[in-house]
């Protein structure tokens, strides 16, 4: 029973990581920049699903209010920032590290802003179900309706990435640009705005897996951090390329960090992770679900 | 070749005249600014480091912290547990960050693109966590770290504070020369080929693959030693230590010296010392909450990263350098 048990729950935190991982992943394939920022992105916008939350006391006006925010904060700094950022460093060797290094800048000031509106302390924002597990018989599950919540909701969104990315049009250009800008470019497809586009839906995905996140946990500042490196070792583990790659590696990551921990040691979260990391780049850096060889340049 | 080793002499007469001036200097200044010297000593170090890993050799690593604290850690563990001499224990530091960063960059360092800066990110996002996994490692209250007082023969005036900056001071110099030395040798020469242009590298007979791990490993050897360095000035490891914005630090320190010159790292270090200052001083002007405290040198510093990447990406120096040319066209 405790191998059903640990599956379920490797379940629920293996959807909330393959959010994440999207949300790395959309930005990787369009902008060839693993955006640092989106810790401190699903921060900012969990905060302002938090505050919807608390003024409206209903915990859907917030999740919404988040992916909202999460948007206009992705498509923002893709509009104000990145733009400006290529165009002004073009020359020298800067250029393969500048964007990472200005994601890191960004991220560091999002959070110190969220830190000096909200404060450092820990919120917790209540979720619309109860937290306990189902019970079946005599026997408490460990996965409760909220659990079942979050894989919902996680279905649900990447039910509607999937018909956006394979049924319509915005879709095929977004699969174009980042598959070849200079083509999309000379066939008629807005390059720049569908970059920012899809910096909005990595915005969304990012806020919604925030705001699923701390139901669980608590708000603060930082709470993102070890979100985004949880989300980058799916993304690795699906090889950064592939959105479902991005999906199936945080499925895979949730079910060995649960598995682990309820196995070896409740601390082994952390090194389970960096194992894995570890392995996938050792023996198969373009990730276990990529068809392609992987990038070396 | 003359001109080389003329080269290499004149650098080795600039650091000691360098360390004669700062040993001058630390005879005539107070406590604390011994004490901030000795921090800037310690950044200096960190900065040369990142700049050989990025500037040179090409790879971008995010968490300096993280190969910090495992040289912070080496060094506290010899001299803590084992009993050995605090010198020992700073080269330990370097052996083992040295071989932590050979077996982390030999599986990442080889592939290019994201994998590097995402992995050393994520090291030193968990980091706390890492540490407080193993018990041996002092969990939150860390293991005391203590060089001892300085010896009797340099007088009874002579403060533990200035034995900081000289123990500092002496360790960044000696790095510091061997790492401009690396630079200006063939290793340097070879980094930047690979940096500028890998195929071409490559197919002049370079390996980039071991090129690019033996950077890693060396960069990691010395930042272990900067670690160390912090370990002794804070007088304990814990991990609290070497938060993640101890790696913006370090990132922006380099970005602001400019990546690709060793030259001005002290500059570098300086501001990271500085901002902190500016910071209570702003503070205390707007009769500070302690929110404003908190978070103002974390926006401080991102903010000097974003301007310094988005303004001089190149660093100050390439600034110059660039107005020169074109006046002269």
């Amino acid at each position: 029973m405790k191998l059903f048990d640990t599956f379920l729950t490797g379940l629920s935190t293996g959807s909330i990581y393959s959010l994440m991982s999207i949300a790395l992943v959309l930005v990787w394939r369009s902008t060839r920049v693993i955006n640092f920022a989106q810790a401190g992105q699903a921060v900012l916008s969990t905060y302002v699903g938090y505050e919807i939350i608390v003024r409206t006391n209903s915990f859907w006006f917030g999740l919404i209010a988040a992916m909202i925010a999460g948007a206009a904060i992705g498509a923002l700094i893709d509009f104000f920032f990145m733009r400006a950022l290529f165009k002004r460093v073009k020359s020298g060797p800067i250029v393969l590290v500048a964007p990472v290094v200005a994601t890191l800048g960004l991220l560091g000031i999002i959070q110190a802003i969220t830190g000096f509106i909200w404060g450092l302390d820990n919120k917790s924002i209540t979720p619309p179900v109860t937290t306990g597990g189902f019970t079946i018989g005599d026997r408490t599950l460990p996965f409760g309706p909220l659990n079942l919540l979050i894989v919902v909701a996680v279905t649900v969104s990447l039910l509607i990435l999937a018909i956006i990315f394979q049924r319509t049009n915005i879709g095929l250009s977004l699969r174009a640009s980042a598959f070849s800008p200079e083509i999309s470019k000379l066939s008629g497809i807005k390059v720049d705005a569908i970059r920012t586009f899809g910096w909005a839906l990595s915005g969304a995905a990012g806020g919604l897996a925030g705001i699923l996140f701390v139901s669980n946990s608590a708000l603060n500042p930082n709470a993102m951090d070890v979100l985004l490196v949880f989300g980058f070792v799916s993304a690795v583990i699906g090889g950064l390329d592939s959105l479902i790659g991005a999906v199936a590696g945080g499925f895979v990551l949730g079910m060995a960090i649960n598995f682990a921990v309820a196995y070896i040691d409740t601390q082994m979260i952390f090194p389970t992770t960096f194992l894995i990391l570890i392995l996938v780049l050792l023996l198969k850096p373009s990730g276990l679900f990529s068809r392609s060889k992987g990038r070396r340049d | 070749m003359q001109s080389r080793f003329d080269s290499a002499r004149k650098r080795f007469i600039a650091f000691v005249l360098l360390g004669w001036i700062l040993l001058l200097i630390s005879d005539r200044v107070g406590e604390l600014r011994n004490y901030q010297g000795a921090f800037v000593a310690m950044y200096s170090l960190a900065i040369a480091c990142l700049i050989l890993l990025t500037g040179y050799s090409g790879q971008l690593s995010l968490g300096q912290g993280a190969l910090m604290a495992v040289g912070g850690y080496s060094a506290a563990l010899t001299a803590t547990k084992l009993s050995w001499h605090p010198v020992v224990a700073l080269i330990m530091a370097v052996l083992v960050a040295g071989l932590f960063g050979l077996i982390i960059g030999f599986a990442v360092a080889r592939l290019s693109g994201p994998y590097l800066s995402g992995t050393t990110l994520a090291l030193a996002i968990a980091l706390p966590s890492l540490a407080n996994t193993f018990p041996s490692l002092g969990a939150e209250e860390g293991i005391i770290f203590d060089v001892g007082k300085a010896p009797t023969r340099f007088g009874e005036a002579f403060s533990q504070y200035k034995w900081f900056f000289w123990i500092s001071a002496l360790a960044a110099l000696i790095s510091i020369w061997l790492i401009a030395n690396l630079l200006a040798s063939k290793f340097g020469r070879n980094w930047k080929a690979i940096r500028d242009n890998q195929t071409a590298a490559a197919l002049s007979g370079l390996n980039p693959g071991r090129l690019k791990v033996t950077a890693f490993a060396i960069s990691s050897a010395f930042s272990g030693l900067a670690g160390a360095l912090l370990v002794m000035l804070i007088s304990a490891v814990s991990p609290s230590a070497f938060p993640l914005s101890l790696s913006f630090l370090i990132l922006t320190g380099a970005v602001v010296t400019g990546v690709y010159n060793l030259r001005g790292v002290v500059f570098g270090a300086l501001v990271l010392v500085v901002i902190p200052e500016i910071a209570d001083a702003v503070v205390t002007s707007l009769g500070g909450s302690e929110r404003l405290t908190s978070t103002l040198p974390g926006f401080l510093v991102s903010l000097l990263l974003i301007l310094a990447v988005l303004f001089t990406p190149n660093g100050p120096g390439h600034l110059i350098h660039f107005r020169k040319k074109n006046t002269k066209k």
